[in-house]
C-alpha cells in the first residue's frame, strides 16, 4: 500500500508531463517545426489502441478464458498488413476532401448526407460510452488498489476523506481526462482537425505502457519465477483442470469465438473513432504508413509477451483465485512488496486509460458538434452573426459530455462486468461502420439508402444483442427477456435471436448484425441507385488513387451570388482572417470589397470551394447544407445546363486589377527618372495592390557575386529585406536565381530548405515568392515579395504578373545602365569635341599670297579628331616655310601639344635661321612634354625661297614629299635624315637642298596617303600618288587635292580614311610664255 | 493502372494475406492445439509467439519492397496531393 498523496502526486506530476509535452509540440508546431511529424510517433500514437484492456484486462481474460485475448491483437496486426491499400486510401481521401471524423468520411461517401452523419454520430457515441467507462474503471480501481488495503469489489470507500460521497476516484479522473481533452483537442477550430500537442502527449504514453508492462513482466517471469518455462510446468502440475486456458477450441474459447474476436478486432482496429481519428486525420504523411505496419504489430507483440506468464503466475501465487486476474498485473508486484514497481506499474494503466479517453472525446465531440449540433442550429435560424466562437465552447462542452457519458455508463452498469466484455461490446459497434465504409471505398453502386438502412439495422441488433444483456447481468431489468423473450416471443431472445444457438455471445452478435447490416446494405445499394451527388462521391473515394480529370460540373446559378457574399458566409463560421485568405488562395487577387461578379461558370466551383472550406469546420453535411439553404435564402437554384458545344471552356479571366498594375509599372518604368526611384515606386505599386507585407529587390554585385538589396518596401526586416544573399541553392532566392525560374511558396508550413524556414518563420511569413530580374534572358537579380497575412497568393494567374513585373523591373535597370553608358559616351564625346576645335585652329584659314607659286592644303581627319597638322609660314626674307606634322595621339593632349609646337615654330622661325636647327629646338624643347605624354611627332619643314627657287628642308622620321619635276615628268623624294620627335633629346638633323623649277609640284602629304588599304590589303603607296601627280599637274593645286582625295576614297573603297590624310601642295608656276603656250 | 503499386507485389500480399487467415484459424491451428510442452512451453503458446512476429517480419519485407519500388509514384502521388 502507498500513501494516497503519493499516488496522488505522481500521477499528477505524470499528467503535467504530458501536458509539458503537448504544449511544447503544440508550440514547435506554431513555429513551423513539426515534432510529430515522423515514422515513430505516428506508430506510437497508433498504440493508443492499447487501453487499459491491454493493460491489465488481457491478463484478467488469460487467467479466466485463456489464449482468446490474443485475438485482440493477432487480428490487427493481419489487418496492419492491407494497410498500404485500404489505410492509404482513406488518408488520401480524407485529405482531399477535408474530412475530420468517420461520421464526416461517411456521410462524406454518401453524397454528404446528413442523416447519415447524425446516425453515425450517435451509434459511435453510444458504442464507445461502455469503451470509456472502462478506462474509469481501471484507472479508478487501480488508484483504490494502491492507495488502500485490499479489499473486495462493491464495498467501495473513497480514499480521500473528506470529499461527498458521490464523488469518487472515477470522477475525478474523468474530470482530469475531460480537461486534457479541452486543452488539446479544442483550443481552436484547426480547419484541418489535427491537433499535434495530444498525438505528441499520446506517443509519449505508448513509450510508458510499454516500458511498464514489460518491467512488470520481467519482475514476475525471471523475478517471482525462473523464467517462462518455470511458469508453464508450475502451472501445468498445480492446476492441470486448467489447461484449456492454453488452447483454443475449448468450451471457454471455441474456436467460432477466436474467428469472431479476430475479425471484430480488425474492424474495430480501424474504424472505431479514436483509431480513425489518430490512424487518419492525424496523420501528416502517407509514407509513415509504411513503416507502421511493421512497427505497430511489432509493439503489440512486445506488450503481449508477458500476459500469460503474468496471468499464470497469478494463478499460482493466488492459489487459483482469480476474482481481480484483471489487475493482476498491479497485484503481484504489490503483493511482492514492490511498491514502486506497482506505482509504475499504475502509471502505466494510466497512460493507457488516459489516451484512450483524451482521443475519443475530441473525435466524438468533434463529430457531435459537426453531425448532432449543427444541422439542428441550421434547421432553425442561418446564424446572424459569427459563430465561431460559439462553435468552439460547444466543442469543448462537448468533450466534458463524453466523458461524463462514459462515466455514467461505469457508475450504472460498469460494475459488474470484466472489463475485457466491455470492450468487446465496443469493438462489435465499431464493426457495424465496417461495410458501408468498405462498401463506399470499392464498390461504386453502394449508396445512402443501403448504407442508412445498413446501419440503422445493425446497432438496432447490436443494441439488443450486446446492451440489453448486460443491462440485464447489472440488474436494471429483469432476466425474463433473456429467458422467455420479449413479450413472450422466444425466437427473440437477445442471447439466441431466430433460434440460432451455440454459439458465444460474441459469434451470435457479430453474426447477426452482420447479417442485416450487410445483407441490407448490400441488397438496397444495388436494388436502389445512387443520386447525383453520391456518385460524384464514389467517383472520387473509389478512384482516389487514379490521377484523373475531374469533368467541371456544368450548372448555372441563376441569380448569382457575388464573391463577397460567399466571404461573408465562410467568415461567420471560420473567421474572416481565415475566410480571406481562403478565398485568396481560390480567386487568385480579386479584390474583396469590390462587388465583383463572376463569369457563370465560376460559380459552382467557388460553390463547392466554400463547401470544402466550411466542411472543415463544421463537417461535409453540415457545410452542405449551409450552402443550400444560403443559395435558397437568395433566390437561386441549381439548373441542369445543356452545354452547346459540348465541350470545357475555360474562361480566361485576366483581372482588371492585374492589369491596371502592369500598365502603372510599365508608365513608371517609361518616366525616365533615377532608376533608384523607379525600382522603388515599383515595389511600393506591388504592395499596395497585393497587399504584400514586404517586397524587395534585389540585385546581383558581379564582383562579390551577392545579390545586394537595391530596394525595399514594407515592413524592415533585417533579415529578409535588408540583407544581402549568396548565390547558393540552400537558400529559396539562391534557386531562383541560379535556376533562373520562379520559386513560390505558398504556404510557409511546407518548406524543405531548413535556413530559409527558420528566418521565414520568426518573420511570420505565411506566403512568399522569389522571380528573377532577366535582362536579355540572364538573371541579373531577384524580386521578392513577401506576406504575412495570407497563405496561397501566388496562384498561376498571379505568378505570370509577379514575373512581368519583374520583368518590367529588368527593363528599369537595363534603360539605367544604358543611359549610364550613354552619359559616359556622351562625356567622351565632349572631349574629342574640344580636342578636334583645338586642332581644327591649328590650321591656317588662309593662304598666303605669294608670287610664283600657288599653295593649296587640306587635313582630314579620320576620326573626331586628327593627329595631323601643316602650316604655311611667310618669312620677310622672302622665303616660304612648309611645315607638316603627324602626332601619335588622337586627344585633347595631343591637340594640344601640337599648338603648342605650332607656336614654337611661329616664333622661332622668324629668328632662327636654319631648317635643322628649328626641328633640333623644336626637339629639344618638346622633349619632355612628349615623353610625359607618351607621344611621338613626325615632321617635315622645308624652306622655299623664292627668288632662287631653292628649297632647304629637314624631316624627323616623316615620309619624303614629292616632287614632279616637270621637265623630266618624273618624281623626286625628298629624303632627310633624322629621328623622330620625342625619342631622343638631343638630335641632329640633316639639312638638305633642292632647287625647285617653273612647274614642279612639291606635295607634302601624311601616311594616311600611302598607308590607304583595300580590303585585300594593297597599299596605295608612293607610284600611285606620283602618278596621280602626273595626271593632274596641269590641274590647280586644290583640284589636285581634291582629286588625290577622291582618288584614295576610290582606291579603298570607302568614303571615311583610316588614318588622317594631309596633304599640302605647291606649284611653281611655270615660266610665262612657254606655259601659255602648252 | 488501377492502383501505383506494381502488380506483382499486390498478389504475393493477396496470397500472404489469405494464408495469415487460414493459419491463424481451426482447422489449421488445431494442429498445434496441444498442451505438450517443448522447451517448457506449451505447443500452441510457442506457435502463436513464434509465428507472429515472423508474419511481422513478413509485413516488414512487404514495406520495404513498398519503399523501394513505389519511391518515384510516392512523389509523384504527392505532386498531385500539393496541386490540391
Amino acid at each position: 500500500m502507498i500513501p494516497v498523496a503519493t499516488v496522488a502526486t505522481v500521477s499528477l506530476l505524470y499528467f503535467a508531463l504530458l501536458f509539458g509535452v503537448a504544449y511544447y509540440a503544440d508550440k514547435k508546431r506554431e513555429a513551423g517545426k513539426s515534432l510529430i511529424s515522423n515514422a515513430n510517433v505516428y506508430f506510437l500514437s497508433l498504440a493508443v489502441y492499447n487501453t487499459s484492456w491491454t493493460f491489465y484486462g488481457s491478463v484478467g481474460r488469460a487467467a479466466t478464458s485463456g489464449l482468446d485475448f490474443l485475438a485482440i491483437y493477432l487480428g490487427p496486426t493481419l489487418m496492419a498488413f492491407s494497410w498500404w491499400f485500404l489505410l492509404r486510401r482513406m488518408i488520401r481521401i480524407s485529405k482531399e476532401q477535408n474530412i475530420v471524423s468517420i461520421a464526416d468520411f461517411i456521410s462524406s461517401r454518401y453524397g454528404k448526407s446528413a442523416p447519415l452523419g447524425a446516425v453515425v454520430t450517435i451509434f459511435a457515441v453510444f458504442g464507445i460510452m461502455p469503451y470509456i467507462a472502462l478506462q474509469l474503471k481501471a484507472v479508478a480501481h487501480t488508484f483504490d488498489f494502491l492507495s488502500l488495503p485490499l479489499r473486495t469489489e462493491g464495498n467501495w470507500q473513497s480514499p480521500f476523506s473528506g470529499l461527498p460521497p458521490f464523488v469518487d476516484t472515477a470522477l475525478i479522473v474523468a474530470a482530469l481526462l475531460a480537461l486534457f481533452g479541452v486543452l488539446f483537442g479544442a483550443r481552436h477550430l484547426d480547419a484541418s482537425e489535427r491537433h499535434e500537442g495530444l498525438v505528441a502527449a499520446i506517443a509519449l504514453e505508448s513509450l510508458v505502457k510499454l516500458v511498464a508492462f514489460v518491467a512488470a513482466g520481467i519482475f514476475v517471469t525471471y523475478g517471482l519465477f525462473d523464467g517462462f518455462a518455470d511458469i508453464f510446468t508450475r502451472f501445468l502440475t498445480e492446476f492441470p483442470e486448467r489447461r484449456h486456458l492454453l488452447l483454443l477450441g475449448t468450451p471457454q474459447t471455441p474456436h467460432t469465438m477466436w474467428f469472431t474476436l479476430t475479425f471484430i478486432s480488425m474492424m474495430a482496429f480501424m474504424f472505431l473513432p479514436r483509431q480513425f481519428h489518430i490512424m487518419v486525420i492525424e496523420n501528416s504523411d502517407e509514407e509513415h504508413v509504411k513503416k507502421a505496419m511493421w512497427r505497430f504489430p511489432a509493439y503489440m507483440f512486445m506488450i503481449n509477451l508477458f500476459v500469460i506468464p503474468i496471468a499464470l503466475g497469478g494463478i499460482i501465487l493466488n492459489g487459483g483465485d482469480t476474482g481481480n486476474a484483471d489487475y493482476f498485473v498491479l497485484h503481484l508486484p504489490l503483493q511482492a512488496g514492490h511498491p514502486w514497481l506497482a506505482l509504475l506499474v499504475f502509471i502505466g494503466g494510466f497512460s493507457a486509460s488516459a489516451g484512450m479517453v483524451m482521443v475519443s472525446s475530441v473525435a466524438l465531440s468533434t463529430m457531435i458538434l459537426n453531425h448532432l449540433v449543427m444541422p439542428v442550429i441550421l434547421r432553425f435560424r442561418m446564424p446572424g452573426s459569427n459563430i465561431s466562437r460559439a462553435l468552439i465552447n460547444l466543442k469543448r462542452i462537448g468533450i466534458v459530455v463524453v466523458v461524463a457519458l462514459g462515466y455514467g455508463y461505469y457508475r450504472l452498469i460498469g460494475e459488474s462486468y470484466a472489463l475485457v466484455n466491455i470492450g468487446l461490446v465496443s469493438f462489435v459497434a465499431a464493426t457495424q461502420f465496417a461495410p458501408s465504409l468498405i462498401g463506399g471505398l470499392y464498390w461504386r453502386r453502394a449508396n445512402l439508402k443501403g448504407a442508412l438502412t445498413g446501419l440503422v439495422l445493425g446497432f438496432v441488433i447490436w443494441f439488443y444483442t450486446l446492451i440489453v444483456p448486460s443491462i440485464v447481468r447489472s440488474g436494471w431489468i429483469s432476466s425474463d427477456i433473456l429467458e422467455t423473450g420479449p413479450f413472450g416471443l422466444v425466437f427473440l431472445r437477445p442471447l439466441e435471436l431466430f433460434g440460432l444457438q451455440g454459439f458465444d455471445i460474441w459469434t451470435h452478435s457479430l453474426f447477426w448484425t452482420m447479417f442485416f447490416n450487410l445483407g441490407t446494405f448490400l441488397a438496397i445499394s444495388l436494388l436502389t441507385s445512387p443520386n447525383r451527388s453520391e456518385q460524384e462521391q464514389a467517383d472520387k473515394f473509389v478512384d482516389v488513387l487514379t490521377p484523373q480529370e475531374t469533368a467541371l460540373e456544368r450548372k448555372r446559378i441563376s441569380k448569382a451570388p457575388t464573391v463577397v457574399e460567399f466571404v461573408d458566409l465562410m467568415a461567420k463560421f471560420i473567421g474572416e482572417k481565415q475566410a480571406h485568405s481562403a478565398i485568396t488562395e481560390y480567386l487568385g487577387n480579386l479584390e474583396i470589397d469590390e462587388k465583383g461578379s463572376l463569369s457563370e461558370y465560376e460559380i459552382p466551383s467557388l460553390k463547392r470551394f466554400t463547401e470544402r472550406t466550411l466542411a472543415g469546420s463544421v463537417g461535409a453535411a453540415p457545410a452542405r447544407i449551409i450552402i443550400e439553404n444560403y443559395l435558397a435564402t437568395r433566390g437561386s437554384k441549381m439548373e441542369d445546363v445543356f452545354d452547346i458545344f459540348g465541350t470545357v471552356t475555360i474562361s480566361r479571366k485576366a483581372s482588371r486589377e492585374q492589369l491596371s498594375v502592369l500598365y502603372e509599372a510599365a508608365r513608371v518604368v517609361a518616366s525616365g527618372g533615377e532608376v533608384q526611384t523607379i525600382l522603388d515606386n515599383i515595389l511600393d505599386l506591388a504592395r499596395q495592390q497585393f497587399k504584400f507585407d514586404l517586397c524587395v529587390i534585389r540585385i546581383l554585385d558581379p564582383e562579390r557575386m551577392m545579390l545586394t538589396v537595391r530596394s525595399q518596401k514594407g515592413m524592415s526586416s533585417e533579415h529578409l529585406g535588408e540583407s544581402e544573399r549568396e548565390l547558393k541553392t540552400d537558400t529559396y532566392i539562391g534557386t531562383s536565381f541560379m535556376t533562373n525560374s520562379v520559386v513560390v511558396i505558398n504556404d510557409t508550413d511546407f518548406m524543405d530548405k531548413d535556413v530559409s524556414a527558420q528566418i521565414i518563420h520568426r518573420e511570420g511569413i505565411k506566403s512568399f515568392a522569389h522571380a528573377p530580374i532577366a535582362i536579355e534572358g540572364e538573371p541579373i537579380g531577384v524580386l521578392s515579395a513577401f506576406s504575412r497575412s495570407t497563405k496561397g497568393i501566388f496562384t498561376d494567374e498571379f505568378v505570370q504578373l509577379f514575373q512581368n513585373l519583374a520583368g518590367q523591373v529588368g527593363v528599369a535597370w537595363r534603360n539605367a545602365q544604358q543611359t549610364a553608358g550613354l552619359i559616359t559616351a556622351r562625356e567622351q564625346e565632349r572631349e574629342l569635341q574640344i580636342a578636334k576645335s583645338i586642332q581644327l585652329s591649328l590650321l591656317p584659314t588662309s593662304l598666303p599670297e605669294i608670287p610664283g607659286i600657288s599653295l593649296a592644303g587640306i587635313c582630314v581627319p579620320a576620326r573626331q579628331v586628327g593627329g595631323d597638322y601643316y602650316d604655311i609660314l611667310c618669312n620677310d626674307t622672302g622665303s616660304v616655310d612648309l611645315v607638316i606634322a603627324d602626332v601619335s595621339g588622337h586627344n585633347v593632349g595631343a591637340a594640344l601639344i601640337m599648338a603648342e609646337t605650332r607656336t614654337f615654330i611661329q616664333a622661332t622661325a622668324k629668328t632662327v635661321r636654319g631648317v635643322s636647327t628649328i626641328m633640333e629646338e623644336l626637339n629639344e624643347f618638346f622633349f619632355e612634354d612628349l615623353g610625359r605624354a607618351e607621344l611621338f611627332i613626325t615632321m617635315f619643314y622645308l624652306r622655299y625661297h623664292t627668288a632662287s627657287g631653292m628649297v632647304n628642308y629637314a624631316s624627323a622620321g616623316h615620309n619624303p614629299p614629292l616632287v614632279w619635276r616637270f621637265g623630266t615628268e618624273s618624281c623626286e623624294r625628298l629624303d632627310a635624315e633624322g629621328l623622330i620627335l620625342g625619342i631622343k633629346q638631343n638630335v641632329a638633323f640633316e639639312e638638305r637642298q633642292v632647287h625647285l623649277g617653273p612647274g614642279d609640284i612639291l606635295l607634302l602629304y601624311t601616311d594616311g596617303v600611302t598607308e590607304a588599304e583595300t580590303p585585300d590589303g594593297d597599299f596605295f603607296g608612293e607610284e600611285r600618288l606620283c602618278s596621280l601627280l602626273r595626271e593632274y599637274h596641269a590641274l590647280p593645286p586644290e583640284r589636285i587635292v581634291a582629286d588625290i582625295l577622291d582618288q584614295v576614297r576610290l582606291f579603298t573603297g570607302q568614303h571615311n580614311f583610316y588614318d588622317d590624310i594631309s596633304l599640302v601642295i605647291m606649284k611653281i608656276e611655270a615660266a610665262t610664255n612657254s606655259m601659255e603656250d602648252r | 493502372m488501377k492502383e501505383p503499386t506494381p502488380t506483382p507485389l499486390r498478389e504475393a500480399w493477396v496470397i500472404f494475406f489469405l494464408l495469415g487467415v487460414v493459419m491463424l484459424n481451426f482447422p489449421f491451428i488445431e494442429i498445434f492445439n496441444k498442451t505438450t510442452t517443448i522447451l517448457g512451453i506449451p505447443t500452441l503458446v510457442l506457435y502463436l509467439f513464434l509465428g507472429w512476429p515472423l508474419s511481422i517480419g513478413v509485413i516488414y519485407l512487404f514495406s520495404h519492397r513498398l519503399e523501394n519500388t513505389s519511391a518515384p509514384e510516392g512523389s509523384g502521388d504527392e505532386d498531385r496531393k500539393d496541386r490540391q
